[in-house]
């Protein structure tokens, strides 16, 4: 037996570790690359976030104003001066004339355009919602790529 | 024997002394990679691919051998920065390795007898298999040693220097785990 051959396979070949390396070579390591997980890329979650929010802040400040317009108390006011007591006033206020407020009445496009920016609001979301997944999915892909060599 | 065995394992007690004056490439690799140089990784992984593969091929079935030398790269990767010892790549990974293969046979016992399914139907490929088995059933110490020689075609100096083992301690299981796999093939020494 060629202990040095074993060793550092210096010397005289053995042929019986010879025969086996040719047989075991077949299980050999065959180089393939490293797939190491892809820098995380934190400005598409980032750029997700920002749709949102400025889809939620548009849609919710255009919601507001729709319904801030078409909230407005549409009762009628009443511009007699309500019943009160009898008080002896400096002839300065006394003299005044009672102030006149125009009524307003619910106007039915405010509810028509209040749907609109609903639907645009949840449109908004739907898209950002897609962004989110698909930021998601991005996240998940290393370990897609590092289980690729399995398919083929 | 099982003690001695134990021992020869222990790469940490038995650190290889490396060159005089002379920085281990790995050194200047995990430094790189440390600083942000994801190349230098790959050039450690192409450095001690073979090595993690052999030890892997000592212990698991073959068809998860590819998968776990991969996912012991990544896990190599994210944890580099608990390295200590710089130089001391090769021993840690290879202990990585086989705490991986230890794992493997815990987490998934119905997986690993199932490698004569697995054979190639050609008649190399099979008698490959065959050997592979029966150096398997040497000795931890001697089947690692024997997979790294035989197998991925690393000479003694070679493994002695990945593995952090001494050069005696894996010139010992060369000879030892040799002697036992001629004896299990039918092989009459000083054929």
């Amino acid at each position: 037996m060629n202990d040095d051959y074993l060793w550092d396979k210096s010397g005289e070949p053995d042929p019986q570790i010879q025969e086996l390396e040719s047989i075991l070579g077949s299980l050999r390591y065959q180089p393939r690359p490293l797939q190491l997980a892809p820098r995380r890329n934190y400005l598409a979650p980032l750029a997700s976030a920002a749709t949102i929010a400025v889809a939620l802040l548009a849609g919710g400040v255009l919601l507001l104003s729709q319904n801030g317009e078409a909230s407005i108390p549409s009762v009628a006011i009443d511009t007699t001066p309500p019943a009160r007591p009898k008080v002896d006033l400096p002839l300065s206020f006394a003299s005044q004339p009672p102030i006149k407020r125009k009524p307003t009445l619910p106007a039915r496009h405010d509810n028509r355009e209040a749907i609109a920016a609903k639907q645009q609001l949840m449109f908004a979301l739907r898209i950002a919602s897609e962004k989110l997944n698909t930021a998601y999915r991005r996240t998940q892909t290393p370990s897609q790529i590092k289980n690729q060599h399995k398919a083929g | 024997m099982a003690t001695a065995n134990m021992l020869l394992l222990n790469p940490l007690a038995n650190a290889a002394p490396e060159p005089a004056n002379e920085t281990p490439i790995e050194v200047e690799l995990v430094r790189a990679v440390l600083e942000g140089d994801r190349d230098g990784f790959s050039k450690l992984y192409s450095l001690y691919a073979p090595l993690v593969h052999g030890i892997l091929l000592a212990r698991v079935p073959r068809a998860e051998v590819d998968d776990l030398v991969q996912d012991i790269f990544l896990h190599a990767f994210k944890k580099l920065h608990t390295l200590r010892d710089k130089a001391a790549f090769g021993p840690w990974i290879a202990m990585i390795a086989r705490n991986r293969a230890v794992d493997f046979h815990r987490r998934s016992r119905e997986t690993v007898e199932i490698t004569d399914e697995l054979r190639g139907s050609d008649k190399q490929e099979a008698r490959a298999a065959e050997i592979l088995e029966l150096i398997r059933s040497l000795p931890d110490a001697y089947r690692e040693t024997l997979v790294l020689r035989l197998v991925e075609g690393m000479t003694g100096p070679e493994i002695a220097v990945r593995t952090g083992l001494t050069a005696a301690s894996v010139r010992v299981n060369l000879h030892r785990g040799m002697k036992l796999l001629r004896e299990k093939l039918g092989f009459t020494e000083g054929l």
